[in-house]
């Protein structure tokens, strides 16, 4: 094996560790403020994606505006799937199961309807420094998956810092872990869970317009990522947005290892068993006990 | 249904318990009238529809029971599904069995691989355990399209011979319908019948006091595997069913797509009764039939009528029925000394 | 349940037989009873990109059938069914055209599984399958009325091995996905050998997999002089790419769609795909097909969208040839026989239930974004 070849595969680990990541690091943000599992994390994702793909192709706005776009589109779709699905699901005393449902009825619509009005085609984007590509001893990282690893930092710090230095993230908490003790307290608890998915969303909406750049848009993209992304988060722990980053990285590189010494075939299935082992070994995920209750 | 008020109590709760057996009893008998009536006036496309909603309903109710009497997301269910119909697939036409034989042979495959898994797999809980069912269910996908000596991959398995029972040849929907749909109803008695002895209680204890449960001296673990057993061997069974019924398996039958619509049978039928799943087989079948003739725009529709009836059901559509049946006919309290 | 619904079908089937009449003016005037043809493909799902694709080519070839006076004085008209790409609903959808809607032929599947699915139901029936697949798995070649307009697997990977071949390259890595992909490669694997070629590297990866540069820097460190990406996404050709793959890619039939290579962007560069028809330079028994379909659609035609057309017009040179109210078995065995379609020269009285042949083979070469045909051929 030649040291390029390590490297590469390194490098394509850690990328896709934190495409991975940031998806997980979403569906930790909703978990943690509303301990809904969304099934859609992806789906924010791809309409985050094709938004800013119309932006920067039909309005001709710049990359940074077309990426804004993006996650402001991802942020509304969260304020729309809390109001239209979430809040309708819990009035009539759905189950977790029966929330986990409606948000995969939601993933499935997304998908379905960028298919309809988006159309088949696989759609490359743009990404910061163009195509341009980095060289590490002779493999290559694509400019745009560096920003895309640094912007992915500043999202989890930040995160972090918000919930724990800012009024609105101990509300959010609060609202979640002790909804009517926050109540009583003056929190309007259904506008924090708002709140949450909007903020769910609009991480969502980071993933895809960084992710879009590297992998194409494709309708059926949501659904795939989702299910990476739900493999970061629970293997991280659900309720530490630490958690969702470290599991990402972990499948990322299990998988790149995988296929360097082992078989690209069996890629999946080193990985998901490996998976299987860590958990039963460590039945409180990788960050702990705490890490993984959360909150 | 007004029923005369009669004074001595104990005649009305006879007269009560009696009148509610007479209307279940006529129910059961239109129903199976028109059940025996349907492919005779439904055309052959139809029936042919109900027989794949009788194949998702063996497999559904596997999913639905581990999900309503234990609380487990199990994403796992396309996997034994796959494994009946591969071997199913295999058999017949590699060594030439009876259909019987491969379907008893994935049986005894699927449950010991349920067993094998499920005994460390079942010491998770909550979304670890869903993870590592849908983790499974990945593995699974990817070795049937790793082992194509086997599974043909990509290319599937065709020319898998029809059910022949006793010289019959079940070789078209309406036939098939007569022998799919006695089997499922033998297999909800059965499944209705356990839920209803020693071990339904301990289950149900399970799912809502773990640590009563404990307490009552009932191996919880032990409890789990059996259950998980139980459900792997319906989805191999419905698995090889449809195997023989289609005559063609393709990996594309069984991947993660497939194990999720299980589960969305589960709960859009209802977990927690018995009957709920034949309503969520129903649904995933026939509500994409219907839908499709609208034009490219149906899986979107499909999403929405899904969305909908699961903020609307949230006990599923058993859970519906259950109630309308109960508002209608409240069973009355055990008769004294009637020892149930 | 059929009864209630067959008006609203009857509804959508009128309103499309509507719109098509005034699209196509008083020239189909016919009053006879139609002849229907059923056609069931991946419209959504996975296989949408070749569902959609054959459609717009069936849909054509059915309105210029009928605009030159339908087939022995009745119109035809084409049923189309969406499968969803499961070959289940395939199955369900086969049996509803087939016994409720009483078509003479069915065309489809996209996917080699839903073909597998229907082929047992037309196959009981003695009625022909026009299927929009290679060959699938070898209990086919029984079957007595299953024909396939696109080549078997064996035949790509020839063309494939033909063109290296001829450019003396002999050390090929391989980047190859586990569906499509997998197939063409066992293929290739069994006759590199013959050809003189060796695969210093074979990489796999799942279907719809977002991003695959590990496995294309696993291709890359063994120094191949030529790479094959033989997959049904864009992605593998970005990933090649990306990690500095800068040898020539020779590609397979399955991986040209204009839906691909929009995907590609700036990366679909130096690649060549042994296959059937380019639009931007058709060979002339294609032009009168693409001048078509671009006036239609407004855009060009690729294999896909031929393979739909010729389909259509395989049924009904058949049902000419067996008369307008001839039976399906007719039908079925009418069809056996040589075809010179827009896509390729057809023998369906061939043992691989094609009969194409490698002289039927175009190469083009995908450079910056655009398709330019070789003057290659097999055999020049």
């Amino acid at each position: 094996m030649t040291t390029t070849l390590f490297i590469q595969s390194l490098l394509a680990g850690l990328t896709n560790g934190f495409v991975y990541g940031l998806i997980g690091l979403g569906i930790s943000v909703i978990f943690r403020g509303t301990r809904v599992v969304n099934a859609m994390q992806g789906d924010f994702a791809l309409v985050a994606g094709i938004a800013a793909c119309l932006a920067l192709d039909w309005l001709g706005l710049p990359i940074a505006v077309g990426f804004l776009g993006g996650i402001i589109a991802g942020a509304l779709v969260g304020w729309a799937v809390e109001l239209l699905l979430i809040r309708p699901t819990q009035a009539r005393g759905g189950s977790e199961d029966s929330l986990l449902l409606v948000t995969l009825g939601g993933a499935f619509a997304v998908s379905a309807a960028a298919l309809l009005y988006f159309g088949r085609d696989s759609r490359s984007m743009p990404g910061f420094g163009g195509n341009r590509s980095l060289d590490v001893f002779d493999a290559a990282i694509r400019v745009h998956a560096v920003w895309l690893i640094a912007i992915a930092i500043v999202v989890v710090v930040a995160l972090r810092l918000f919930y724990q230095r800012t009024p609105l993230g101990q509300s959010i908490l609060a609202a979640s872990i002790d909804p009517e003790g926050a109540a009583t307290i003056g929190i309007n608890v259904p506008r924090m869970r708002t709140l949450t998915f909007m903020l769910g969303g609009a991480v969502g909406g980071v993933a895809g317009v960084l992710v879009s750049p590297l992998i194409t848009i494709h309708y059926e993209m949501g659904l795939l990522l989702t299910l990476k992304g739900f493999t970061a988060a629970i293997v991280g722990g659900l309720g530490n947005p630490f958690g969702a980053i470290m599991g990402g990285l972990l499948l990322g590189l299990v998988e790149a290892m995988a296929i360097v010494f082992v078989s690209s075939g069996y890629k999946d299935v080193i990985a998901m068993s490996l998976l299987i082992l860590i958990m039963i070994a460590m039945p409180n995920g990788l960050l702990g006990r705490r890490g993984r209750v959360g909150g | 249904m007004s029923v005369e008020p009669i004074r001595a109590p104990a005649a009305a709760l006879l007269t009560h318990r009696h009148l509610r057996r007479l209307v279940g009893a006529t129910l059961a008998l239109a129903g199976i009238a028109i059940w025996a009536a349907l492919p005779q006036v439904l055309s052959r496309g139809t029936v042919d529809l109900l027989v794949f909603t009788a194949l998702y309903a063996i497999a559904g109710l596997g999913v639905a029971f581990l999900l309503g009497q234990c609380g487990i997301v199990s994403l796992a269910q396309s996997v034994f599904y796959g494994i009946g119909a591969y071997a199913t697939a295999y058999c017949c036409t590699t060594w030439g069995w009876p259909w019987y034989a491969a379907l008893v042979i994935g049986m005894v495959i699927s449950g010991a691989t349920a067993l094998v898994i499920g005994w460390p797999v079942l010491r998770l809980s909550g979304y670890f355990l869903a993870l590592a069912t849908l983790a499974l269910a990945t593995i699974g996908h990817v070795l049937f399209l790793e082992w194509d000596w086997l599974t043909g991959g990509t290319l599937g398995v065709g020319g898998i011979p029809q059910i022949s029972l006793f010289g019959l040849v079940l070789n078209t929907p309406q036939k098939f319908y007569y022998f799919i749909w006695p089997l499922a109803a033998l297999i909800y008695w059965l499944l209705y019948n356990l839920l209803h002895s020693r071990s339904g209680y301990a289950m149900r204890a399970m799912r809502d006091a773990p640590a009563a449960a404990l307490v009552l001296g009932i191996d919880v673990h032990k409890l789990k595997v059996r259950i998980f057993v139980l459900s792997a061997l319906l989805g191999s069974l419905a698995g090889s069913l449809f195997a023989n019924y289609v005559s063609f398996v393709s990996v594309d039958s069984f991947g993660v797509d497939r194990a999720v619509s299980f589960l969305l049978l589960a709960v859009v039928g209802g977990a927690q009764s018995v009957i709920g799943p034949l309503f969520g087989a129903a649904f995933v079948t026939l509500v994409p039939n219907l839908l499709s003739r609208v034009g490219d725009v149906h899986p979107l529709l499909f999403a929405g009528v899904l969305v909908v009836a699961v903020i609307f059901l949230p006990q599923g559509m058993g859970g519906l029925v259950t109630t309308l049946w109960r508002r209608l006919w409240p069973p009355a309290p055990p008769a004294p000394g009637s020892g149930t | 349940m059929t009864k209630l619904t067959d008006p609203i079908r009857a509804g959508a089937w009128a309103l499309a037989a509507g719109l098509l009449v005034a699209a196509a003016g008083p020239a189909m005037a016919q009053t006879a009873e139609p002849i229907k043809i059923g056609a069931v493909l991946c419209l959504t799902g996975p296989g949408a990109g070749l569902g959609q694709a054959e459609r717009n080519g069936i849909q054509l070839a059915e309105e210029a059938i009928n605009d030159a006076g339908g087939v022995g004085g009745r119109p035809i008209k084409v049923l189309i069914e969406d499968d969803g790409s499961k070959p289940d609903i395939a199955k369900q959808k086969a049996e509803g055209l087939i016994f409720n809607d009483k078509v003479v032929a069915v065309i489809g599947g996209s996917l080699t599984a839903s073909t597998g699915a229907i082929a047992a139901l037309t196959n009981a029936e003695e009625m022909a399958e026009v299927a929009l697949t290679g060959l699938g798995p070898a209990v086919e070649l029984t079957y007595k009325s299953l024909y396939h307009v696109l080549p078997p697997q064996s035949l790509n990977a020839k063309a494939m091995l033909e063109y290296t071949k001829a450019n003396k390259l002999k050390k090929i890595g391989v980047l190859h996905d586990s569906g499509y992909g997998q197939l063409v490669f066992s293929n290739l694997k069994t006759m590199a050998a013959s050809y003189g070629v060796e695969f210093v590297a074979v990489e796999k990866f799942e279907v719809g997999a977002s991003d695959v540069s590990t496995q294309a820097a696993k291709v890359r460190a063994a120094e191949p002089e030529a790479v094959y990406v033989i997959a049904t996404s864009p992605v593998p050709f970005r990933s090649a790419r990306q990690v500095k793959i800068t040898q020539p890619i020779i590609s397979a039939i399955g991986s040209s769609a204009y839906d691909y290579v929009r995907g590609m962007g700036e990366f679909g560069d130096d690649i060549v795909f042994p296959e059937f028809l380019v639009g931007e330079d058709p060979e002339p028994q294609q032009k009168a097909f693409v001048e078509l379909y671009k006036k239609t659609y407004g855009a060009l035609p690729k294999n896909y969208e031929a393979a739909g057309w010729d389909a259509v017009n395989i049924v009904a040179q058949a049902i000419a040839k067996a008369g307008p109210n001839a039976d399906r078995q007719a039908i079925a065995q009418a069809m056996r026989q040589p075809f010179k379609g827009v896509l390729a020269n057809y023998d369906f009285s061939a043992a691989d239930l094609t009969g194409i042949d490698l002289s039927s083979y175009v190469f083009s070469k995908l450079v910056k974004g655009q398709f330019t045909r070789l003057p290659f051929k097999v055999g020049s």
